[in-house]
C-alpha cells in the first residue's frame, strides 16, 4: 500500500500533557496510575483547556469552538493542536478542502450523558441547550474541523479497544487514496462512568485496588490481574509524500502497512490465530519480514487471557525473530478508544528517540522466549515497529511504523 | 438577582469574548456575537439562575436582551 507520513504528534494523558513530557515519562518508566474513590485509574489531573493552549494563531478559535465543550472534546482539540503545530501547518498550509479529520473511539459522550442524566431527572428544563450537539461523538469531528478550517472528509471510527488503530488505518487510507493530502487523526478520551466501570468489573477485566497503585497494572507478568482504565487524547497528523515534499515538512515516521480483521465472534474471547493473522497481513502490506521489525508495542492490557493470547500470537508471527516488546498501558493505563493512537505516539517517540520504554511491573514474565524490555529503558536504534490493538467483539488490528531515516 | 443580571451573567458565561459594557437592554444577541445555539443556551442558563421554567417555544422570535428579560420576568 502507499504510505502516509507522520508529520506531527500530540498527547494529553496522565503522564504528560505534551509530547516531550510524555516521552520523558516513557523513558523514565513513570506510571500515571493512582487509586481514588472510584478505584484504580490513570486520570488526567491538574489540566485545564485554556491553560493548555499556546499563544498560537489558532488559540482564539480553539477557545471559541471548545471552551464549553465536554472534556473529551477539549482534550482532543489540545492534542490535535500540538500535532498541527509540530507539522507546521499554520506556517506551511495545506488547502482546507484537502484536510481530513478522523476521530477514533466511540461512546465518547457516555460520561457527559451520564452526568446530565442524573440532573435531568429533577430538572429537565435546564438541560444545556447544546446537549443535542455534544451528545454525538461527531461533535469531536465538527469541533476539530472548525478549529482547523478543514473541509475534506471527516468521520468517527470505532473498534472497541482497537479503535485507535482502526483510526490509523482509515486515516492512512484517506491519505494513500488521494481523498485528502493531510489528515488530522485523534484518538479520543474515553471517560469512565460508574456504570461502565462496573460493567468491566463484572467481567473480571478490571484490576482491583490492592497495595501500591503503581504496581497494579502488570502487562505480561505472571501476577497480572486485569487492566486499569486510563485517560488520554492523542493525535497524529498524517500526510501524503507529495504534500510533504510540497510543504517541505519534516517527517517523523511513516505508516508502512496496516491490517484489520475480525475473529467472527461477539465476545471478549481473544484468538491467537486472529491476532497473528492481522500482524502477518500488516507485515506483508509493509513488505517487511518478521526479522525486519525491531520493536512491538503490544496491546498488553494486563488481562489474564489477553496477554497470554498475544504472546502466543507473537510467537506464531515472529518465530525465531526477537523484537523488543513492551506495553505502554503499564504506564498510561488502558486508554480504551484512544489506546492505539496513544501507542502510536509512544512508538514514534521511541523510534525517533532510540529507546524502548520499560515494562516497570514485569517481575516474572509469562514467557521467557519473548524479548520483553525490563524495568529500565532499553537504548535501541529501532528502525521499524509493529503496534497491536485488539478489541471486544474480536476486532484485531496491527500497524507497522518505520523511522523516517529508513522510510521517509 | 434581577432578571437582567441573570441574562447578562449567562451571556458572559456562554460568550466570554463579549464586552460586558455592551450588554445593554436594546442589543440583539446576534449583534453581540451569539449564534442561535448560544442564544438557546443563554436562555436555559438564565432560567436556571432564576429558578423558573418557561416553555422553550415562547422564545421562538425573541432575539434581543430586553425581549428575553421581559419574557422571563412574566414567569418570575
Amino acid at each position: 500500500m502507499s504510505r502516509a507520513a507522520v508529520v506531527g504528534t500530540g498527547i494529553v494523558c496522565s503522564i504528560g500533557a505534551d509530547v516531550p513530557s510524555f516521552t520523558a515519562a516513557l523513558r523514565a518508566g513513570r506510571s500515571g496510575i493512582v487509586a481514588d474513590e472510584d478505584g484504580l485509574g490513570a486520570p488526567i489531573s491538574g489540566w485545564s483547556f485554556p491553560d493548555a493552549l499556546d499563544e498560537g494563531p489558532l488559540r482564539a478559535r480553539a477557545l471559541r469552538s471548545a471552551r464549553r465543550a465536554p472534556p473529551p472534546v477539549q482534550a482532543a482539540v489540545a492534542a490535535a493542536l500540538q500535532a498541527w503545530t509540530a507539522a507546521r501547518l499554520s506556517e506551511a498550509p495545506v488547502p482546507g478542502e484537502r484536510i481530513g479529520v478522523v476521530v477514533a473511539g466511540h461512546n465518547l459522550t457516555a460520561r457527559y450523558a451520564y452526568d446530565l442524566g442524573r440532573s435531568f431527572v429533577d430538572n429537565p428544563a435546564y438541560l444545556p441547550a447544546r446537549f443535542a450537539l455534544h451528545a454525538w461523538d461527531t461533535d469531536h469531528v465538527g469541533t476539530l474541523s472548525e478549529v482547523f478550517a478543514a473541509t475534506g472528509e471527516g468521520f468517527t471510527v470505532g473498534g472497541a479497544s482497537a479503535s485507535g488503530n482502526v483510526g490509523i488505518v482509515h486515516a492512512t487510507r484517506l491519505v494513500a487514496s488521494g481523498a485528502v493530502d493531510c489528515c488530522v487523526l485523534v484518538g479520543a478520551l474515553t471517560e469512565m462512568t460508574p456504570l461502565h466501570r462496573k460493567g468491566f468489573a463484572v467481567l473480571g477485566a478490571l484490576a482491583e485496588a490492592d497495595g501500591d497503585p503503581a504496581a497494579a497494572c502488570r502487562p505480561f507478568d505472571r501476577d497480572r490481574r486485569g487492566f486499569v482504565p486510563g485517560e488520554a487524547a492523542a493525535a497524529l497528523v498524517l500526510e501524503s509524500p507529495e504534500s510533504v515534499a510540497r510543504r517541505g515538512a519534516e517527517v517523523l515516521a511513516t505508516v508502512e502497512g496496516c491490517a484489520l480483521g475480525l475473529d467472527g465472534n461477539r465476545l471478549a474471547d481473544p484468538s491467537a490465530a486472529g491476532e497473528a493473522r492481522v500482524m502477518g497481513r500488516a507485515l506483508r502490506a509493509a513488505g517487511v519480514e518478521p526479522d525486519g521489525i525491531d520493536y512491538v508495542n503490544a496491546h498488553g492490557t494486563a488481562s489474564r487471557l489477553g496477554d497470554e493470547t498475544e504472546v502466543a500470537a507473537l510467537h506464531a508471527v515472529f518465530g525465531p525473530a526477537r523484537p523488543w516488546v513492551n506495553s505502554t498501558k503499564g504506564l498510561t493505563g488502558h486508554c480504551l478508544g484512544a489506546a492505539g493512537v496513544v501507542e502510536a505516539v509512544a512508538t514514534v517517540a521511541q523510534l525517533t528517540g532510540g529507546f524502548a520504554h520499560p515494562n516497570v511491573n514485569l517481575d516474572r514474565p509469562v514467557d521467557d522466549r519473548t524479548r520483553f524490555v525490563g524495568a529500565v529503558a532499553q537504548p535501541a536504534g529501532l528502525r521499524r515497529a509493529l503496534s497491536n490493538g485488539f478489541g471486544f467483539g474480536g476486532i484485531n488490528s496491527a500497524v507497522v511504523f518505520a523511522r523516517a531515516v529508513d522510510g521517509g | 438577582m434581577t432578571v437582567f443580571d441573570a441574562v447578562k451573567d449567562s451571556l458572559i458565561e456562554v460568550v466570554p469574548e463579549v464586552d460586558p459594557e455592551q450588554v445593554t437592554a436594546g442589543r440583539s444577541l446576534a449583534d453581540l456575537g451569539c449564534t442561535s445555539i448560544d442564544r438557546a443556551e443563554v436562555v436555559t442558563l438564565a432560567m436556571e439562575r432564576l429558578g423558573i421554567v418557561v416553555p422553550i417555544g415562547e422564545f421562538r422570535d425573541v432575539n434581543n436582551i430586553d425581549a428575553i428579560v421581559d419574557l422571563l420576568r412574566k414567569h418570575v
